[in-house]
């Protein structure tokens, strides 16, 4: 009984000192902060990539030779369902 | 005595019944895992006949995803008015979601490894076939510090600009929260948009060698990914913006954006082990 009266009031003496983890007020000025800091990363993450992308582009695209019929390339069995075609071209075979 | 709800009525009186002494929800039965199944069903049988030119496999296929689509729709939607409007998804009911959203992804990093596998077993010791070098010979390959490099950041701003969406939940930002999740979602389609360019100047085919089979396979299941996981943030946005999220119940954002966070890390294997090693 003792023991149990001792352990409760310790229990209870243990809540009131430990401060409260994360209390309403503090954690909605955190996630305030952290909002704002993401939002900073965001735009700071859109202008690298817009950046690069202007730089990469402008450089235009290679063009590849058409390679030695190597029996390991085009490798093609048979037909596609949907015809000698593509799904979204029509190829210069024909 | 009548039933509707939770409520009982006799007479014209209600009243709450008691019965419910857990935080469980317990689903009322409906069709859609039966119907869920038929759509598979038919969706890989059309799709085996219609790769085999057999006649109406085109039509099985098409109705198979259609039914398939229209499940995905309806159980979601049953799921959000149970969630949202009906208020069963308690804490212990949302732990449900939360570990199946985990085992998924962990499932869905198990399936990318495979294919990354595939790649480094093909690429590390090339067979004397397709001339015992790699890339093989004959095989262009993508200079991977133009389009390959220029998609490799798109997706981890994606990912920053999630991370300020679920901030903003957080804050209680609801018009922030919303913004954030349509740069997070523009920043996918453009990455989905340069991986469509990259696609179409690629000098080989998924039909050139083991080096095009792996190369579209791994690269191709990642896009699928992205495309998968912009779907779901185009819902969590238009969630967003109905209201549904709140500060402390929003498991299906944090679902997306473990899945983006995913989607965005895994975008640096390929880019390393496909792009960059696999054209030294």
């Amino acid at each position: 009984m003792a023991l149990a009266a001792a352990r409760s009031g310790l229990r209870s003496l243990g809540a009131r000192a430990a401060p409260a983890r994360r209390r309403m007020s503090s954690s909605v000025h955190d996630d305030a902060y952290e909002t704002a800091k993401w939002e900073k990363i965001t735009y700071a993450g859109i202008v690298t990539c817009t950046l690069l992308a202007a730089y990469n582009l402008s450089k235009g695209h290679p063009h590849f030779d058409e390679p030695p019929a190597y029996p390991y390339l085009h490798i093609r069995n048979k037909e596609f369902p949907w015809g000698p075609d593509g799904l979204f071209e029509i190829k210069d075979h024909h | 005595m009548g039933v509707k709800g939770g409520l009982h009525t006799t007479g014209t009186k209600w009243f709450m019944i008691e019965s419910q002494r857990h935080s469980y929800h317990l689903v009322d039965p409906r069709p859609w895992p039966i119907s869920g199944s038929l759509g598979a069903l038919a969706t890989t049988v059309g799709g085996v006949m219609y790769m085999h030119s057999f006649q109406g496999g085109a039509t099985l296929l098409s109705l198979g995803l259609i039914f398939l689509l229209y499940t995905m729709f309806v159980w979601w939607r049953d799921v959000l008015r149970e969630s949202t409007l009906e208020g069963h998804h308690t804490k212990a009911v949302q732990l449900g979601p939360r570990y199946g959203s985990i085992l998924f992804i962990v499932s869905e990093v198990m399936f990318l490894f495979a294919f990354f596998w595939a790649s480094s077993h093909s690429s590390l010791a090339p067979m004397v076939e397709i001339g015992g070098i790699w890339p093989p010979k004959g095989i262009g390959v993508l200079d991977p510090w133009e389009i390959p490099l220029l998609n490799t950041p798109i997706l981890p701003s994606s990912g920053a600009a999630v991370t300020w969406a679920h901030h903003a939940i957080l804050a209680g930002k609801e018009k922030r929260a919303v913004y954030a999740l349509v740069a997070t979602v523009s920043l996918a389609l453009v990455s989905t948009g340069f991986q469509g360019m990259e696609y179409y100047q690629a000098p080989s085919t998924i039909s050139d060698s083991i080096y095009g089979s792996t190369f579209f396979l791994a690269t191709g299941f990642h896009g699928f990914h992205v495309i998968i996981g912009t779907l779901f943030l185009i819902v969590c946005g238009i969630r967003q913006y109905l209201g549904h999220l709140t500060k402390k119940h929003h498991v299906g954002f944090e679902a997306a954006a473990w899945y983006w966070h995913f989607v965005d890390v895994v975008r640096l294997f390929p880019f390393v082990s496909i792009y960059w090693w696999g054209c030294i």
